[in-house]
């Protein structure tokens, strides 16, 4: 493994990339004792630096080695992203700005905004499984923890989880907290987060009459939940 | 007035001439009945369909064995044991405990709480009921601030089981008449011999019996639970006094 070598193209989990000091880690890898490896399995791109680094060599100068944000990203893209889509040269590395470089989001971060279905109620919580993490599908699926003092922003203390969800719920939230083992912390505090689709005790969709009611279309029966407000598309 | 007709099993439809209609209230259908739109009324349990044309309304008497909980109803619960917050009390066995939160007794705060030990029953009202979560009970009305009877049990007595549907008559506001169960009233009558005794009626099958003589609380107790398991009338029950009785002298 010397160090003038180029990365391979494609990586699977653990596989060396290149050192600390010629590539910054971008998504899918990782840094252990100052060398890149890959963490996923798949294609390995470089997306060439903000700026192109300036003259190295000097000889009557010592130039400090080149600033981070001078060197190129390496990343491991999972095959079934698109591959295809090649990354663009001018390299905005990783801003997620441009449509033909997409960022896979395999895991909920905090501050994202992820769709998950509610699978149990207790007083205190309501536990969900997070399906949709900003617009990918996730693979997996995560199970998530909304507490009953993260359903809304006013009055907390007197918020009543059977009046806010309803175990088969589909709820939008905001991950607040990657949380301990078992659960990511999300939150439905903002208007528009909440339940975005629920089944009535009668079996049919209901449609969002306010921001705590929901009512059958066919029954004309009324449910309490969390609604989120409806955004403009 | 409730008028009482057939027997129903699940599923059989209701003849329409059965239904009552009220030319100003909506029609409420209470327990054990279920509207499929647009039009059928279908029985969910087995038992006698009652109707009340004054409220325009109908539902199904039955007695099962499982106690379902369900939102204000009252309850004799035996506290299993305490958490930080709340104690797990115990409706019926085998099934979920329900919480009673330490907060929730006439003038309750932290300092000054009732310290309830396991095993005491408790008097309370559901206040959450739903098939999604396990059921709440409170001691206090949530308006007013006041008991109304409700919290622990005190004083000598003994705790009787008897079946939801008995104890459903026995909380009738007119028992006697709308139910047919007058047992209680004869015992503390003439029949009875003026026996002195206080009763609490849990609507999940368990009767607490109170008094100062032993003797009194097995009579009440087997009054209860013959006229229950016999299914006596209101002759039955009197002549079941007055045996009870003279067989305890």
């Amino acid at each position: 493994m010397t160090s003038t070598a180029t990365p391979p193209r494609l990586a699977i989990p653990g596989q060396p990339l290149g050192p600390a000091s010629r590539y910054r880690p971008g998504p899918g890898t990782h840094l252990h004792n100052g060398h890149l490896y890959a963490s996923l399995l798949g294609h390995v791109r470089i997306t060439a630096p903000a700026r192109a680094p300036g003259p190295v060599k000097r000889l009557t100068k010592i130039t400090p080695a080149p600033a981070p944000a001078e060197l190129p990203t390496v990343s491991v893209l999972p095959p079934s992203s698109s591959a295809s889509s090649a990354a663009s040269p001018s390299g905005q590395e990783g801003a997620g700005a441009e449509q033909k470089q997409r960022r896979r989001e395999v895991l909920p971060e905090v501050g994202n905004v992820v769709l998950c279905r509610v699978l149990r109620i207790t007083p205190r919580q309501a536990v969900v499984t997070i399906l949709v993490c900003g617009e990918t599908v996730l693979e997996a699926e995560w199970q998530g923890v909304i507490r009953v003092q993260d359903v809304r922003a006013t009055e907390k203390d007197r918020v009543k989880i059977y009046e806010s969800f309803r175990p088969g719920d589909i709820v939008r939230a905001e991950v607040i907290s990657l949380g301990d083992q078992a659960n990511y912390y999300l939150s439905t505090a903002k208007n528009e987060l909440g339940v975005v689709l629920a089944t009535s005790e009668t079996g049919n969709t209901m449609q969002p009459v306010s921001w705590k009611e929901m009512r059958d279309p066919v029954t004309g029966v009324s449910e309490w939940r969390k609604v989120a407000q409806p955004q403009p598309q | 007035m409730a008028t009482k007709h057939h027997v129903v099993l699940p599923g059989e439809p209701i003849d329409p001439s059965l239904i009552p209609t009220h030319p100003k209230h909506p029609l409420r259908l209470g327990p054990g009945l279920r509207h499929i739109p647009p039009e059928d009324i279908v029985p969910t349990v087995a038992g006698q369909l009652i109707t009340n044309p004054a409220k325009n309304s109908m539902w199904i008497e039955y007695n099962s064995n499982r106690y379902i909980p369900s939102q204000n109803d009252l309850v004799l619960a035996q506290i299993l044991r305490s958490t930080s917050d709340f104690y797990l009390c115990s409706l019926s066995p085998h099934t979920a405990p329900a919480t009673l939160p330490h907060l929730a007794f006439e003038a309750a705060t932290k300092k000054t709480r009732p310290q309830l030990a396991p095993g005491q029953l408790v008097y309370a009202r559901v206040s959450l009921a739903n098939k999604h979560m396990d059921p709440e009970l409170e001691c206090v009305h949530p308006g007013t601030g006041k008991a109304d009877g409700l919290g622990p049990i005190a004083g000598p007595g003994c705790a009787f089981d008897v079946s939801l549907g008995f104890a459903r008559r026995l909380l009738m506001a007119r028992s006697r008449e709308e139910g047919g169960v007058g047992v209680l009233e004869m015992l503390g009558g003439e029949e009875g011999g003026g026996l002195a005794f206080e009763t609490a009626v849990g609507r999940n099958g368990r009767v607490w019996v109170g008094s100062e003589s032993p003797k009194t609380v097995v009579i009440v107790g087997r009054a209860l639970q013959e006229t229950d398991r016999l299914g006596l009338g209101l002759e039955g029950q009197r002549k079941l006094v007055k045996r009870l009785v003279k067989e305890v002298k």
